[in-house]
């Protein structure tokens, strides 16, 4: 068996792969080879401040006279005073749903707390009736959420899903990250919109 | 005696005044707000006085307030007294290049001749050269005495990149002199009287190499490597806080201050305005009587000075937000093997042509 030095190799006759007369080099354009006139940089720095300068005295002028009637092009949201209506999409902190008659609709199987990487939920089951079980503990730690959604993927009975929150995350205690089940139980009516998505997006495996 | 030695003070209370009072302060906010208006952001507005914002103005202040009551720190293994002494070094010069840049004319007033520059020296932009010079040593010596890593990485990529623009910088504005036979900035100036005298039309080449050149001087983008954020922390200064650190600041400001000031005096026509004649100027303001006219066509020409300035000040910082920085031998190899022989062959024509005239 010959050994796989490139010498020996290239000198067999045993064709390794796409021939290379079929294979033709691809010359990568990395562009180092500048014209003279990209070269010169004081063109191509000009023309950088062209473009530069041109947002820059369109929104002076926008700034100085505001454009009666439609608003000036800035994308910035003030924050606390401004908020952005996030899509269904976003995966903000998980909440858990509540019924009719405000009780959680989780009936405490458990399939959140298994699947949750972070250990972020811990439930305490209990029995209302024989046979019939809810949460009578449920505990967030949001500290160790990861935001994955496994937990409303994995949920049979709709009961946890994520929501559109995202404030209240940034506090001084860690404690205070921990919610319970009264902190996190939301109307139905207002994560519908999470509710219709998931059962869209979900519904290959809805069995 | 006396009343030169007033308008010494004035003057250079008007130009300390001018230059620490406002530019260094509105340069800081100009620089924040002006990015963001380039780039289509808002910028800084949070800052208020009673629900007033005066458009982010009032962050200046709000900075000033924290730097003077932070911490004056300096690392355990530092050389203290070259640490302190740094910031000065660098700051000194930035506010003493002003001197020899006249900002307006002569004028008669009451009977006495004001001039307005505040040393009329005979060497004149040598002089700049000189403070230029010294410069390096305030970012050396901070680079050096900080005892960090990231801080002596910056004084040597500063020293390195200052001393070798220096000499390209100096080649270019040779040219500059050779065509108008004087180092006076005051002569120069006047001589731009003449619209079609104007440095940037004798040497357009000579311009574009000295603000090159100046630019690398000052260690701002697209020159920063003595900085290079993303490389150094904060180059030469990193190891400093407070007060120091926003003297490294000021001079930066104030280094970009003279640079537009220099660059107008020599290449822009100085104090005139384009087809206006310092005599045509005087008879426009002649009603106001021989020393009113005198006040105003010196306030109009201080001002059109500024405005001249105010308009390289944007300019640099249009060019500090559009580049991205150059790497370190693309630096080198600028200097030594473009703008060099540039500034060479520019000399060589121009003496050709100052030859043969």
């Amino acid at each position: 068996m010959k050994t796989m030095t490139g010498l020996e190799h290239s000198a067999s006759s045993v064709q390794v792969g796409i021939p290379a007369a079929i294979l033709k080099p691809k010359k990568v354009r990395r562009r180092l080879d500048m014209t003279l006139w990209e070269k010169l940089y004081v063109a191509e720095i000009v023309r950088g401040l062209v473009v530069t300068s041109k947002h820059f005295f369109i929104n002076m002028i926008g700034f100085i006279f505001p454009p009666a009637g439609k608003k000036r092009k800035v994308f910035t949201v003030y924050y606390p005073e401004e908020k952005l209506t996030l899509p269904p999409a976003y995966r903000g902190r998980p909440v858990l749903v509540a019924d009719a008659a405000g009780e959680a609709k989780c009936v405490a199987c458990g399939l959140c707390e298994k699947m949750c990487p972070a250990h972020a939920i811990s439930i305490v089951a209990a029995e209302k009736a024989p046979g019939e079980r809810y949460p009578e503990r449920y505990t967030l730690d949001l500290g160790r959420c990861v935001y994955c959604g496994y937990c409303e993927e994995v949920c049979p009975k709709e009961a946890i899903v994520m929501s559109d929150e995202y404030q209240g995350l940034a506090q001084r205690d860690r404690s205070r990250l921990v919610f319970e089940k009264e902190q996190l139980l939301r109307p139905e009516g207002k994560v519908k919109a999470r509710l219709t998505y998931v059962r869209r997006i979900y519904s290959k495996w809805n069995y | 005696m006396a009343a030169d030695l007033i308008e010494s003070v004035a003057k250079i209370l008007f130009i300390f005044g001018v230059n620490v009072g406002v530019f260094a302060p509105i340069l800081g906010w100009v620089e924040r707000k002006q990015s963001a208006v380039m780039q289509d952001r808002i910028g800084a507005n949070r800052a208020d006085i009673l629900g007033f914002t005066a458009i982010g103005l009032f962050h200046s202040l709000a900075d000033a307030i924290k730097l003077l009551t932070k911490e004056d720190f300096v690392p355990d293994n530092a050389s203290k007294f070259f640490h302190t002494l740094a910031p000065f070094i660098s700051l000194v010069p930035a506010i003493a290049a002003f001197a020899i840049v006249p900002f307006g004319g002569r004028y008669e007033l009451f009977g006495r001749e004001i001039h307005l520059v505040i040393a009329d020296l005979d060497v004149g932009i040598l002089y700049v050269f000189a403070l230029a010079g010294l410069a390096t040593y305030g970012t050396v010596l901070a680079g050096w005495s900080s005892r960090s890593n990231w801080s002596l990485l910056g004084g040597l990529r500063a020293s390195a990149q200052m001393l070798s623009y220096e000499v390209a910088m100096g080649l270019s504005i040779i040219g500059l002199i050779m065509v108008y036979g004087t180092l006076k900035l005051t002569e120069i100036g006047a001589i731009q009287e003449n619209f079609f005298r104007w440095g940037i039309f004798l040497q357009p080449v000579g311009f574009i190499i000295f603000m090159t050149c100046a630019i690398a001087e000052n260690k701002r983008i697209p020159f920063d490597i003595p900085e290079a954020e993303s490389e150094l922390v904060a180059g030469y200064f990193t190891e400093y806080s407070g007060m120091k650190f926003i003297m490294f600041w000021m001079a930066e400001f104030l280094e970009m201050v003279t640079i537009s000031a220099v660059v107008t005096t020599l290449f822009f026509g100085a104090w005139h305005i384009p087809f206006v004649t310092d005599a045509m100027l005087l008879s426009w303001f002649a009603p106001a009587g021989p020393n009113g006219a005198a006040a105003l066509a010196m306030l109009v020409n201080i001002a059109v000075f500024f405005a001249k300035v105010s308009f390289f000040i944007w300019l640099q910082m249009t060019i500090r937000w559009t580049l991205p920085r150059f790497r370190y031998d693309q630096v080198m190899r600028m200097c030594w093997k473009m703008l060099l022989p540039l500034s060479l062959i520019n000399l060589s024509i121009t003496g050709l042509v100052v030859l043969l005239r």
